[in-house]
């Protein structure tokens, strides 16, 4: 994938996020590629995790694998969440 | 005083007992009135009678009348149509100030004798909204309403004398009709006939009297200014609050102004009164009443201003001392649950009027993808001061932070709206539910016009800039400023309104922005239309400088 598209999905994870969330007061440039997303940092909670999950696989079409362990990885930050859609994503 | 047991007020006429002013009633006159009445209910075969009058008096005539008839009555909360349909049913006839119901004066039949009224068999339902915001009757009897005002004497009788009773409540509920009506009846002290909502008449109507007592509620208490001759109101006897809870502040500055605390009624329309209290944290209960709680902790009532052996239960949490006085806790109605945590709004209401920058706080439950919480807040100077600095971002970010040593994460407000004065309602409340359709809703885009005038066909229009406008989140939102192609709408659009401009926008010439308008804001709007040039001319001025101003041009009227 190329820088641009990257960029591109990093920011549409942040549009989806802030939209998903119903977030105030947030524009995607407030908040950081590897900014930690639950927890400190954002504040999201277990809650928005769950909402941001199913937002993530209707928008691109994907699956998060129930079995595998390391799946609530994927959230930590927007870029880990990029890296995620673009690994799942048929190429 | 010359005390009458309110089942006694129609046995005889007293000529010499005063009931009020403009125009004079004294107790003869009211008896042979209230006489006619039951006379004219009679003769028309009425058993069940709505009753909404504006007059205190005229009210009294008409409860005493219809009572000595045998007739039920109801007092609605309103008279709006669907008021109507939803008591049609129960009620043969409609008595108010309204001139398609039958009058006052339509009773003009010879008197029934005077008697002592049943105390058991005379009626009145008192109208209620219930908390989901349908209309609720609660059924009392005089026997209760007795009690009640007997009890209101033995404590206060003395200290009132012969204070005039000036009221700026509506008699239509129970505390109104109590404490503006039955309760100086019984007492032979004067009323006022009229509401009177408004700080300046509560002062004119005072000054009439040589001695005088307010029965008023939060809704005013909380607005009486510096404009007021305090010293001279200062000789109120007591003043009366009740409907709602009052801001601690506003006690606080009564105290001062007035050098007594304010008395305060806890009670509501379906438990008569339960308690009271006067410049202190704890409420004593009225002589007879019996408080216990449930598990969840909510006050159960049991009075004599209840039907014998009936239990209240209010949605009160309560903590009772050893000495039987109370602690309110907050509304149990208002604890709910977010992903299975139960949150007490109250409880954060509290946490955040602590801090500075917030002066009154409502929360609420905004259900979109998931149960968040929205807050609904009037910020106070500091707080105002901080959103025009920082911006709306920084303001909630720090109102979080500040929440987080009170609750969970889950329980953060995520909406924030941001507003002048809490939007109560006439009767001082703020249902939940309209809490929630303003959290939900979106932020305003136009100013509140808070007074317009026109002299030589130019307008001053005083405007509110909403400190919520969503234009502020656009613009430098750490900085937020009222944008220049905003205030160019503004302009054109109330131009439009009150100049009636029809053609279409052309243009604009000499444009200054001088000043920065921000929000909460209070500014000026001058607007005057040059015909012949097509040209609308605009000026925003705050307090000491013109803001902004400019000519719009506008096209040919269309067609």
């Amino acid at each position: 994938m190329s820088e641009l598209n990257t960029a591109s999905l990093v920011r549409d994870i942040k549009l989806l996020i802030i939209d998903a969330l119903g977030l105030e007061d947030i524009g995607p440039d407030d908040i950081g590629d590897e900014q930690t997303l639950f927890g400190e940092g954002l504040g999201l909670d277990s809650v928005d995790a769950l909402e941001l999950g199913l937002a993530i696989q209707k928008k691109y079409g994907i699956k998060i694998d129930a079995d595998a362990k390391d799946t609530r990885n994927h959230f930590t930050s927007v870029a880990s969440l990029a890296a995620f859609v673009t690994a799942k994503q048929p190429a | 005083m010359n005390w009458i047991k309110l089942e006694r007020l129609l046995l005889k006429a007293l000529p010499a007992r005063a009931i009020c002013q403009a125009p004079a009633l004294d107790h003869a006159q009211l008896h042979e009135c209230a006489l006619s009445v039951a006379a004219g209910l009679q003769a028309r075969g009425i058993n069940r009678l709505a009753v909404q009058l504006e007059d205190a008096a005229d009210l009294a005539i008409a409860l005493l009348g219809a009572w000595r008839a045998g007739v039920s009555v109801l007092l609605p909360s309103d008279l709006q149509p669907q008021t109507r349909q939803r008591w049609a049913g129960e009620v043969d006839l409609w008595l108010t100030d309204q001139p398609d119901d039958a009058q006052l004066n339509d009773f003009q039949q010879p008197p029934l004798s005077g008697a002592e009224l049943d105390l058991d068999q005379c009626r009145l339902s008192l109208c209620t909204s219930g908390s989901s915001g349908e209309p609720k009757r609660i059924d009392k009897t005089l026997r209760q309403l007795a009690n009640e005002v007997e009890a209101l004497e033995q404590l206060w009788g003395t200290g009132l004398g012969e204070a005039c009773i000036i009221g700026s409540v509506a008699t239509q509920h129970i505390y109104g009709l109590l404490f503006r009506v039955l309760w100086p009846l019984c007492a032979g002290r004067p009323i006022v006939r009229r509401q009177l909502a408004f700080a300046e008449d509560l002062q004119r109507a005072s000054r009439e009297h040589p001695a005088f007592a307010w029965v008023a509620s939060p809704a005013l208490l909380k607005r009486m200014g510096d404009n007021l001759d305090w010293p001279a109101m200062s000789a109120v006897r007591r003043v009366f609050s009740s409907g709602g809870a009052l801001p601690a502040e506003a006690a606080q500055r009564l105290k001062q102004r007035l050098q007594q605390w304010p008395t305060e009624i806890l009670g509501s329309s379906e438990t008569g009164g339960i308690a009271w209290r006067q410049g202190e944290p704890l409420w004593q209960p009225f002589a007879g009443v019996e408080l216990s709680q449930d598990s969840d902790g909510a006050l159960l009532v049991a009075s004599p201003y209840l039907p014998v052996g009936r239990i209240e239960h209010t949605a009160d949490a309560a903590r009772i001392a050893a000495d039987g006085r109370f602690e309110l806790l907050g509304r149990l109605d208002r604890i709910v649950k977010l992903e299975e945590k139960r949150v007490s709004l109250p409880m954060l209401e509290q946490a955040l009027v602590t801090h500075d920058w917030v002066a009154e706080a409502r929360l609420g439950v905004v259900q979109e993808n998931r149960a968040s919480l929205g807050a609904l807040l009037v910020l106070s100077e500091s707080g105002l001061f901080a959103l025009r600095e920082h911006g709306r971002r920084s303001l909630t970010e720090t109102l979080r932070q500040h929440l987080r040593e009170h609750c969970e994460a889950l329980a953060l407000p995520r909406r924030w709206r941001l507003v002048r004065q809490l939007p109560l309602n006439s009767q001082g409340k703020l249902p939940q539910a309209d809490i929630e359709a303003l959290l939900i809703g979106d932020r305003p885009k136009a100013p509140e016009v808070l007074a317009q005038a026109q002299t030589d066909g130019e307008w001053h229009l005083q405007l509110n800039v909403p400190p919520d406008l969503a234009y502020f989140s656009g613009h430098f939102p750490k900085a937020p400023v009222l944008p220049g192609v905003v205030q160019v709408e503004w302009a054109l659009n109330l131009g439009r309104q009150l100049l009636n401009l029809t053609g279409a926008f052309a243009g604009m010439e000499v444009l200054k922005f001088q000043q920065l308008v921000r929000p909460g804001d209070e500014i000026q709007l001058h607007l005057r239309f040059d015909a012949e040039r097509g040209k609308l001319y605009f000026a925003y001025r705050n307090a000491t400088a013109t803001c902004s101003s400019g000519r719009i041009l506008l096209g040919a009227p269309h067609a």
